[in-house]
């Protein structure tokens, strides 16, 4: 016990000496990469905002809600299958931490493990959003609840899909060594990434199935 | 970059830059990553389309010349206004005056070899082009009708010119992101080693303001355009009344993002101002942190006015009036800069150059503008003005007379920096005074014909004539004189083209100026600096030596202040 929480601690000690030892320039570059990235997510996340203020705007000033079309009342979204897929979104959050951490620790063996695993989570997500599509009983064109709840899920999905991919190029990228255990500013972007499109879908999930 | 490891710089040389040497006509002038050719790139596309707006606009006065119509059917009317202000406002000043002015001189003053993200910068461009001829292919279907603002439900009739609106407006909404968002990084990471968020150039300031802006709010409108693309599209119901949706939503979305837009070209105006006014008054700038803390202040509140332009869309009451105090305080922080305008003028020796010309002009007609805009932003007036003429001209006034008049303030200052030569004197004072009595000729008359009640954006105005028999001199005397502005900025390309061989030489610092980008040899080599420089002051002291050291040239060059002698650095504080 005590022996593994010492290698533990040493492995921290590893970490945080390369991270000293990076050189400047390469400092530097990353530095300005990780605020543009970030600045990046904040933009992405007010144009998720701005959909969320048409929904929230449409649904308090609608007379009814769920909306009234051709004389029946729409149906209220099942919450129990989303609640499961929302699960399997966040797992893949915490598969990809686990990526990292192994990424820097220089287990590359477990970082390609994890890093699969979270791929996988992502594609059941967006099978199981597919599943909801077909499943649910409102058109994207047939009333305001289904243009916001088409539009911003599909727009969340789309950017599940983008990561996906980035996340498997980024897999190849690191098998094939442009990463090292010190300079590895590509991983930890598609991190940032995959835990926003987890922190948008929180806020997705609330509107519409717990609202 | 922090004042500790300054000596450690003396290490840097050009090697270190962050893209190499461009080689080859494609890689040096047309995919180029250096930010001073993305510049004029910026300001060559801006001035090209600038021409094709301002002939739109030129055909609407000629228009309304006669009370029935002068020349064009009111179909062609709507699409002619609204291509004139869509193109003039995404596709002419954002990109003159982010794209132009913040590409070409912000690094420069900072210190820097280059933006953040050259790559970036380069991808902003090119979209610019790309996004124009969206908007300019829609013209092929009819073009779209509702105006600069295209409100559903009357843009939901354009059908695919509608579309194609939308499509350009959220292309160029990618760039400007891209554009403020790679301005944000640079000016916060790149400056030079002891330049101090307050010793940063004013011009700076608001290079960072306006690119806050541009990185919060454009998404907003990104989305905005995004929904009424879909209904046009895919007929999905945001906007669409008969169906839940809602036609004020479209406005709230849309202001959220055109209310700062006027700031974001606005901001960039003040900060040349308060460049070129200490220069040409050779005294030190009054009251350099409120200048910048305001346009701050400003960037922020533009966030929380969007409303006063929604009064009369039956907006709630409880709400019109947070709005109404709102957009009143946004004349606190102007005020004040307006006034430290004012003090840094009184008493300094003003050389009436071009450059000072105009910004003497923009702050006649810029606060015309301004107080007009006080007018409006109280319900009862605007609800009484908001159709009329009296926007138009407030409206013109802050854009013709602020924006432009700040950007071509810019020109004459900036010009020889960026060519090696001067621009001629003689033609650039010709052309701002063409362009001054050209712009109250054609925007003042519309202040009296508004609050008389004349319509803005009808096509003919045969009932008001009727009542109001002056209008149609009126009209005929603003169709004359903006004639005199588009000639003044034919001008302008005839001296910026003549002037690239015949202009007098400049060397480094024909003004006298201070911030950094006059310590280097005019045009600037494609690194910016050799060294980079140590800075341990603000630029506008103009009566103490030169804050800089580390420069790539003898700072006693500049005969204008005699011998500089280097004070000792003093401790610049940790952590810049």
């Amino acid at each position: 016990m005590a022996a593994a929480a010492v290698q533990h601690l040493a492995g921290h000690e590893a970490v945080a000496a390369r991270y000293r030892d990076v050189d400047r320039a390469y400092g530097e570059t990353r530095d300005l990469r990780l605020l543009g990235f970030m600045f990046f997510l904040v933009s992405d996340c007010i144009l998720f905002s701005s959909f969320i203020f048409a929904y929230v705007y449409l649904r308090v000033s609608a007379p009814t809600w769920p909306p009234i079309v051709d004389g029946h009342q729409l149906p209220w979204f099942d919450t129990s299958f989303a609640a499961m897929n929302s699960v399997v979104l966040f797992g893949s959050g915490v598969t990809m931490h686990f990526a990292l951490e192994n990424w820097k620790h220089l287990n590359t063996r477990k970082f390609n493990g994890w890093l699969i695993a979270t791929i996988v989570l992502g594609i059941g997500f967006l099978l199981g959003q597919a599943h909801e599509y077909s499943v649910v009983n409102i058109s994207w064109q047939g009333s305001t609840m289904g243009a916001s709840f088409f539009t911003l899920t599909g727009m969340h999905g789309f950017h599940v899909f983008i990561g996906v991919c980035y996340l498997a190029i980024l897999g190849i990228q690191a098998n094939r060594g442009v990463y090292t255990s010190s300079k590895y500013f590509g991983l930890t972007a598609g991190t940032l990434y995959w835990h926003f499109v987890d922190v948008i879908w929180v806020a997705l999930f609330s509107l519409f199935y717990l609202w | 970059m922090h004042a500790g490891t300054s000596t450690t710089h003396d290490a840097h040389d050009v090697h270190d830059h962050i893209h190499p040497p461009p080689e080859g006509f494609v890689r040096k002038y047309v995919f180029s990553l250096d930010h001073k050719v993305i510049g004029f790139q910026y300001f060559f596309t801006g001035l090209l389309i600038m021409f094709i707006a301002g002939s739109f606009a030129e055909l609407v006065r000629l228009q309304l010349t006669d009370p029935k119509g002068a020349i064009m059917s009111h179909q062609a009317y709507n699409t002619m206004f609204t291509m004139h202000g869509t193109a003039m406002v995404w596709l002419v000043l954002i990109p003159l005056v982010t794209g132009a002015l913040g590409n070409f001189v912000m690094p420069l003053q900072i210190g820097a070899r280059d933006v953040a993200f050259p790559w970036l910068n380069m991808a902003s461009f090119w979209i610019l082009p790309l996004a124009a001829l969206i908007l300019f292919s829609s013209l092929l279907f009819g073009g779209p009708h509702a105006g600069w603002t295209e409100y559903p439900p009357i843009s939901l009739a354009d059908g695919t010119a509608g579309a194609l609106w939308c499509a350009a407006i959220f292309t160029i909404g990618i760039s400007s992101t891209m554009t403020g968002l790679n301005f944000m990084v640079t000016i916060m990471k790149m400056r030079a080693p002891g330049m101090t968020w307050t010793r940063m150039p004013l011009f700076v300031w608001a290079t960072f303001a306006t690119a806050l802006m541009n990185m919060i709010a454009t998404v907003a409108l990104s989305a905005a355009v995004g929904a009424l693309f879909l209904e046009h599209v895919f007929n999905v119901p945001f906007y669409d009344a008969a169906r839940g949706g809602s036609a004020v939503l479209y406005e709230h979305m849309f202001w959220f993002y055109s209310h700062p837009a006027v700031y974001i070209f606005i901001i960039p105006a003040f900060g040349v101002v308060s460049e070129v006014i200490p220069t040409f008054s050779r005294k030190p700038i009054f009251g350099y942190k409120m200048i910048a803390f305001s346009s701050m202040a400003i960037a922020i509140l533009a966030f929380t006015v969007w409303a006063h332009h929604m009064f009369p869309s039956g907006l709630a009451p409880w709400l019109q009036l947070p709005f109404m105090i709102l957009t009143y305080a946004i004349g606190i922080p102007t005020g004040i800069k307006i006034f430290s305008w004012m003090a840094t003028l009184w008493g300094g020796r003003i050389h009436f150059t071009t450059s000072m010309l105009y910004a003497l002009g923009f702050l006649i007609t810029f606060t015309f503008g301004g107080i007009t805009g006080v007018f409006l932003a109280s319900v009862p007036v605007d609800l009484h003005a908001h159709g009329t003429y009296f926007v138009v001209g407030h409206f013109h006034y802050v854009v013709a007379g602020g924006a432009v008049m700040g950007f071509l303030a810019a020109i004459p200052y900036w010009y020889p920096k960026a060519t090696g030569r001067m621009l001629s004197e003689r033609l650039g004072q010709l052309g701002f005074w063409l362009f001054f009595i050209g712009l109250n000729g054609t925007f003042l008359p519309m202040h009296w014909l508004g609050l008389e009640g004349m319509p803005r954006r009808y096509a003919s105005y045969v009932d008001f004539a009727k009542a109001v028999p002056d209008a149609v001199f009126w009209n005929q005397f603003e169709t004359a004189f903006s004639f005199l502005m588009m000639a003044s900025i034919g001008l302008l390309a005839f001296n910026v083209i003549w002037s690239l061989r015949h202009g007098k030489v400049a060397g480094i610092n024909p003004w006298g100026a201070r911030t950094l980008e006059w310590t280097i040899s005019s045009p600037p080599p494609y690194y910016n600096f050799k060294k980079v420089p140590e800075v341990y002051g603000r630029p506008y002291d103009f009566d103490k030596p030169l804050p800089y050291r580390n420069t790539d040239n003898e700072l006693d060059a500049f005969p204008e202040y005699g011998k500089t002698v280097m004070p000792t650095p003093q401790p610049v504080g940790a952590g810049v």
